[in-house]
């Protein structure tokens, strides 16, 4: 069995599974209960001045039977009093001295809120802090959360007054609000942040009752934007994992989060570059159990790959990601039908008919059976008739050898470039 | 026209230029495609220009440039 254990910037965790701030990490009850579960840290729900928050907080986009395929909720940060929080922090890490306990912070960008609030939230234990600069609603409209994560400078100088008094490890949380996560993530190193973690929940509105015309969720006929994450924006979250892990500007450990529901996932944040994870909607969904899963199907797969650690893992697939500019433009691939495996629904020939390169043809073999032919020298690889097959194993995507070298199309432009330049040289003469 | 008719259309008369004697000079890109210009280094070759429409084309000329048929320099242009 493979070693699961973790250390993020110093924060030692027995496995990489960690609860994000959120309602699952909101009491002392709910953490000791996860940690008993398997768990190997958690994020306390965000500490701060103590907010009041509204009755109906949560909705839920379900998709074609999915139930929540994403979740969106308008909850802020903790209700109760810091000290309140404190004793259960201490009673939750003296009983679990080994698990992980990072304390959530957002207070007013002021230096002075933060020096007290650090002091007081290290004095009880915990073993590192998490800067909240990502709710994107409610605390953002006081100048807290995502609207000090959007402004890079607040960013550093938060950071920095934080590092002034920390004595444990600082993460900062960056929200996917923006433009250019990498450029926020930068400015929270450059402020000394020890760690990253990322991504926070996406602006949001779950939706539009058709009937009542009330927004989802709505407080008394009233809504306001809120906070979505779960499995729908996963594939955000990823992409934002990999800039910051390919950016030598960052260069700190990332703590991923977004969508994360099972092992799988986990490895695929792994891989990209995160040393560790968090988990919230799929708890929310399903309980702390989830993690016995999770821990079985890593070990299994760590054994299947014959890795020690899952240390192993990070950012494995960091290399393999960059940018358009540098990808093989002589690399082909095309569609195969494997008849033998195609129910004949059609799928593919409308989906590239209608929305690719018409190169789907609709036969009759031999026998007077009805077939699906690619012609394979019009196909571009696109990879739309495979996605849309409901078959498995009826629709192949085989990488071709062109025989061509590989060129990519920021070669191609200095080849251009070139070839253009010593041209306009000889037009001259 | 498949696509592909179109590409192998295409690749034919670079191609065929590239076998006449004929070397890539210049390539200018615009919104109607790539001007591929050649010219020939034998006396009396007027120089030949295509105006590629493909992306494979388009990708084909710029292979072969990379992949090691030299342009012409100033100087060759003008021997």
């Amino acid at each position: 069995m493979a070693d699961l254990s973790i250390d993020l910037a110093g924060i030692k965790s027995p496995n990489p599974f960690w609860l994000a701030s959120a309602p699952p990490t909101n009491t002392g009850y709910q953490v000791q209960r996860a940690f008993e579960a398997g768990w190997g840290g958690a994020v306390w729900k965000t500490l701060g001045e103590p907010v009041i928050n509204t009755s109906s907080r949560f909705a839920a986009v379900h998709f074609n039977g999915q139930r929540v395929a994403g979740f969106n909720n308008i909850e802020l940060i903790t209700d109760r009093p810091l000290e309140v929080n404190l004793k259960e922090i201490y009673e939750t890490k003296k009983r679990f001295p080994n698990h992980a306990i990072i304390a959530s912070l957002m207070v007013e960008p002021k230096q002075e809120k933060w020096h007290e609030i650090v002091k007081r939230v290290e004095a009880v234990g915990v073993d590192g802090l998490e800067l909240n600069f990502g709710c994107p609603h409610g605390m953002a409209e006081r100048g807290m959360g995502a609207a000090s994560g959007q402004q890079p400078d607040l960013v550093q100088a938060q950071t920095t007054w934080v590092k002034e008094v920390a004595t444990t490890p600082v993460i900062v949380k960056l929200t996917p609000n923006i433009t250019d996560i990498t450029v926020v993530a930068r400015h929270a190193v450059k402020g000394g942040a020890d760690a990253i973690s990322l991504i926070n929940t996406i602006n949001s509105l779950a939706g539009v009752d058709i009937h009542s015309w009330n927004t989802i969720p709505n407080v008394g006929g009233q809504g306001a934007h809120g906070g979505y994450c779960g499995p729908a924006v996963k594939p955000i979250a990823l992409s934002m994992v990999a800039e910051c892990a390919r950016d030598r500007g960052v260069g700190v450990p990332i703590s991923g989060i977004g969508g994360i529901s099972t092992w799988q996932d986990v490895v695929e944040f792994m891989l990209m570059g995160s040393t560790g994870i968090q988990v919230c909607t799929a708890v929310m969904h399903h309980g702390f159990r989830i993690v016995e899963e999770m821990i079985d199907g890593l070990n299994n797969y760590l054994d299947d790959k014959g890795l020690a650690s899952v240390t192993e893992l990070i950012g494995k697939s960091v290399p393999k990601y960059s940018n358009w500019g540098d990808l093989d433009l002589n690399y082909k691939v095309v569609a195969r039908i494997n008849e033998d495996n195609c129910i004949n629904c059609n799928k593919c020939h409308i989906a590239c008919e209608d929305a690719s390169h018409q190169c789907i043809e609709m036969l009759t073999n031999a026998e007077g059976k009805a077939i699906l032919q690619v012609r394979e020298e019009d196909c571009v690889g696109c990879n739309l008739c495979s996605i849309v097959c409901p078959a498995d194993g009826a629709i192949d995507m085989v990488a071709l050898d062109s025989g061509a070298a590989p060129l990519t199309w920021n070669q191609r432009n200095q080849v251009i470039s070139g070839l253009n330049g010593s041209y306009s040289e000889a037009e001259v003469v | 026209m498949s696509a592909y008719a179109e590409f192998d259309k295409e690749r034919q008369e670079v191609d065929t230029l590239l076998r006449q004697g004929y070397s890539i000079t210049s390539i200018q890109e615009d919104l109607d495609g790539a001007r591929v210009k050649f010219i020939s280094s034998e006396p009396g070759k007027s120089s030949q220009e295509l105006l590629l429409l493909t992306a494979d084309a388009r990708k084909h000329v710029t292979t072969l440039l990379f992949a090691g048929i030299k342009p012409v320099t100033a100087i060759e242009t003008h021997i």
